[in-house]
Parts: C-alpha cells; structure tokens; sequence
C-alpha cells in the first residue's frame, strides 16, 4: 500500500516533468525547418539547387557559433573527413606561376552567381583574398585572416632549399590550407577552395607560389 | 521646411548630375571607385548630414505620395490601419490577418496585394526595381522610407513574449549560424564574435558585441554614397547572400523575416535613426 501510494506520488511530482520536457521540445526548432524556411528566400533555379545541399562537415559546424565551443570530438571528426577532401595536381606538388596566382589573390569576383544588375559572370574566378588577409605590403586588405605579408620569408623558404623534400612539404602544407582549410582548421571562416572547385589544383598551387617562393612581392 | 525642401532639391540636382558624369566612366555599379574619391564622398555627405541634410529624405517625401496612391493608409503596421508613427519599432510582429510573423517590407508586400491590386510578382518586381543600380529613385523604396522615418526617435521593441514571434526569432538565429553554400559562409563568419576584424577597410559589426546589432540595423533604410540610392533592409540582405555566394535572395521571404525578427529583437532597446548614411 504504501509502495502504491509513493509510485503513485512519484507519478504526479512526474508528470509537470514530463510537460516541461515536451514544452521543450516543441520550443527548439527542427533542423530541417530552419532549412526549409532558408531556401524559401532564395532563388529556386533547380541549376542551384546542388549548391545548397549541406555537407556533413557544415553540417557539424553549424552546430556551433564557434570552434571554442565544439566538443574534441566534433573537431576530429571534420579534420578526418576533410582530409580526405584534398586532391592534387595531377604532376604532384611543385612550383607554380606566382604571376598566375597573384592574378587570382585580387580578383575578389570569383563565385558570385546572385542574377540581379551586376557584372559577375558564372566563369569569373578568383580567392578574393585581399577581403581577410593582408598580403603584399602596403595593398590595403582585411584583417579576419592571418596577414601574410613575408609568409615565405617567414615560413624559411630560400632559393637554395625551396626544392628539398622539406621546402616542397612547406608548400604541401599551404596547398592544404587553401584546397581545404577545413583539413587543418575544422569550421574555419575560410572557404574549401579546392574542395568545392572554386579553384582548380593548378589555380591552388600557383596561389601557393604567390605566398611562398621568395621571387614573389610578398617576399620582397 | 519649405526652406529644407529647397535645400534638398538642390543637392539632388547636383548628385544627379554628378552621379550622370560619374556614369560614364563606370557603368557596372559595383566597379570599385579609387580609395581617394570615396573618402571625398564620404566626408561630403559627413558634411551634409553634420548640416542636418541626408538625401536619403528626398525618398520621404516621394514616399508620402506613393503610400497614397497604393492605398496603403488601409494597411495596418500593427498599430491600426494606416497608423505608422512608430510601426518600425514594434515590427516584425505576428498578423492575424494574414497567419504569418511580418517584418516592414513583407508587411508592405502583403498589404499592395490586398489594397493596390498587384499579383506577388509584380510586388517582388515592384521590391527589386532598384536593386543592381544607381542613382534609382524607384516607389518602392520610397514608400519605405517614408513609413521608416515615421518611427524616428521610438526604440525598437521586437515582441518575443508572442510564441510565433520567439519562433521566427529562433528559426533566424540558427539560420545566422547556417554554414551553405559553395564558400562555406554563414552569417556568422563577418557578423560574430568578440574580436574586432575588417573586411579590407570596412569595420565588421558583430552580433556577440553588445549594442551593435542594434546600432547597424536601426538606420535602415540608409543612404549609399556609392550608388546615391538609399538601400532597404531587404536590398541589404540580398547584397550580403550574394558575397555569400548563396542564389539570389527573395525579399519578402520567410527568410528575410526571420533574419529581422533575430537581427531586430537583438536590437531591442535602440533608437531608430533613418536614414542612416553610409559608403
């Protein structure tokens, strides 16, 4: 008896719970509502629709106002996904043209595809890197971004050691960077280049030259 | 004010035919102009806005004849039909007549379906007329003008004790936090965090720093030096989504009264100044 009336207690202290809980629930928004309610504002083209699919790596990023507050493990898990997103031009990893890149660190139209009034073409192609990054000295630029000014100076690249195993490796790793930031700096505010093929391998690895090798302004 | 009106025409005569001669050398509106002749702009219009003039008004009072003639005196802002002292302020709010959270333009969208006999295409015509041009002097956006400067010196006040509202607000926030689309952007990445950055010269405001939200949006809609057009909260949703290198954007939409429902309500508290005046 006793028992019955303490499970019976236990039920109603319960049961305000249980509606708090559901009020809950109800509160927070779907995923796919918030989703929904985005592309309803934007234009319907089916020729856009497979750039609005989310990835599993934005997915994970947008669960976070930023990297600070993503658990380790949420971390890991886009670094494993997106180094697997990184190709490389089909020679391996060399030198490039640093003219070839310079030209596509100052464009800042490339991707823009919005059809109202501009001059953008879907064919434009360029970083707009000059928007987060300082790069050559004394060209304004942004300040989201690392500056970059003197990167191959201060990344140690010289004429004489820029083509050993480990000046090459130096310029793998900023090829990385640029490919798929999200490979080094998961959720970062940089754009996957390569990955979603705004630039090809070829474009990268001359943006690469661009920052490091030591004939390039950015070095002067 | 018969002075001021003068005064105004006369330094709208004079963009125009400067704006006229400045055409000629760059068509595509968004050809940057050199450094030096956009702080020559800027520091004009700091002049004439430090002299009480902003060419943004001249839309005000192109505005007061437009709001007549699409019969939007019937449109209730959420104060009473035709009342808008104060309408931006309490705005978006939840409208009973048409089921929906509505910010100011959706709301003016609506009511020149109902009151001026236009068709939903011809409206997000009549929105777009200016977008991608300058020197525009379209209706639309002077019919905003015109009810936005009527809330002049009233604080915004988003309701988020209405559950649709709080609603709306939530689907915004986690919108603004979205990552999509080809670059990988949300709203986040320019408009987040503590620390101060610039996106080449221009200084970021960040939702995460207290009273900044509110201070950029509460000028709206604010007069463009570049382009000598004012820009309307829903043109600057656009302009941000296509840097964004996200498909163009719908005014009028879901999402555009989502994002002023978060960007508004975040807002709370600040006093509205319009037009603001900007590069």
């Amino acid at each position: 008896m006793r028992k019955r009336v303490l499970i019976a207690s236990l039920l109603i202290a319960g049961l305000p719970l249980i509606a708090v809980s559901k009020q809950k629930q109800k509160e927070s928004v779907k995923e796919e509502e918030v989703l929904a309610v985005l592309k309803s504002g934007l234009d319907q083209d089916p020729r856009f629709a497979p750039k609005l699919v989310q990835d599993e790596s934005q997915k994970i990023c947008s669960k976070y106002p930023s990297r600070e507050a993503m658990p380790a493990k949420e971390i890991q898990r886009v670094m494993e996904l997106e180094a697997k997103n990184i190709k490389y031009p089909q020679w391996g990893i060399y030198w490039g043209d640093w003219n070839e890149g310079k030209k596509l660190v100052n464009s800042s139209r490339g991707g823009r595809f919005a059809s109202y009034g501009f001059s953008d073409k879907p064919t434009d192609k360029g970083g707009n890197c000059y928007a987060c990054h300082l790069i050559e000295k004394g060209v304004p630029g942004g300040t989201m971004g690392p500056q970059l000014t003197g990167y191959g100076k201060r990344y140690g690249i010289t004429k004489e050691n820029m083509n050993t195993p480990e000046g090459l490796e130096k310029l793998k790793t900023v090829y990385n960077i640029i490919y798929n930031a999200w490979s080094l700096y998961p959720c970062s505010s940089m754009p996957r280049f390569g990955y979603h093929g705004a630039l090809t391998p070829e474009d990268i690895i001359n943006i690469a030259t661009f920052l490091l090798h030591p004939d390039s302004p950015v070095n002067k | 004010m018969g002075k001021k009106a003068i005064l105004l025409s006369a330094v709208l005569t004079s963009l125009l035919g400067a704006g006229f001669v400045g055409y000629k050398h760059a068509k595509a509106q968004d050809q940057e102009l050199s450094p030096e002749e956009e702080i020559r702009l800027v520091q004009e219009f700091n002049r004439m806005l430090a002299e009480g003039i902003n060419p943004g008004e001249i839309w005000a009072e192109m505005g007061k004849e437009a709001f007549k003639k699409y019969n939007l005196d019937k449109c209730d802002f959420g104060l009473g039909p035709g009342k808008i002292e104060g309408a931006l302020a309490q705005l978006p709010r939840y409208f009973p007549d048409a089921k929906k959270v509505m910010d100011l333009e959706t709301r003016i969208g609506w009511c020149l379906q109902q009151y001026a006999g236009m068709t939903p295409d011809q409206v997000k015509k009549f929105a777009k007329e200016c977008w991608g041009k300058r020197q525009c002097m379209g209706e639309y956006d002077a019919i905003v003008m015109y009810i936005s400067m009527a809330s002049n010196g009233y604080k915004i006040n988003v309701n988020l004790k209405d559950p649709q509202v709080k609603k709306m607000y939530e689907i915004g926030k986690r919108i603004y936090y979205t990552r999509l689309g080809p670059w990988d952007f949300n709203c986040a990445t320019c408009h987040a965090g503590q620390k101060e950055a610039r996106i080449r010269a221009t200084r970021l405001w960040s939702a995460d720093r207290p009273g900044e939200a509110g201070k950029a949006i509460s000028i709206f809609p604010k007069y463009l030096v570049r382009w000598s057009q004012p820009m309307t909260m829903h043109y600057r949703y656009a302009e941000c989504i296509r840097q964004m290198r996200w498909p163009t954007f719908e005014p009028h939409s879901d999402l555009a009264v989502a994002l002023s429902t978060f960007l508004y309500a975040t807002g709370n508290g600040t006093e509205i100044k319009v037009p603001g005046i900007g590069r």
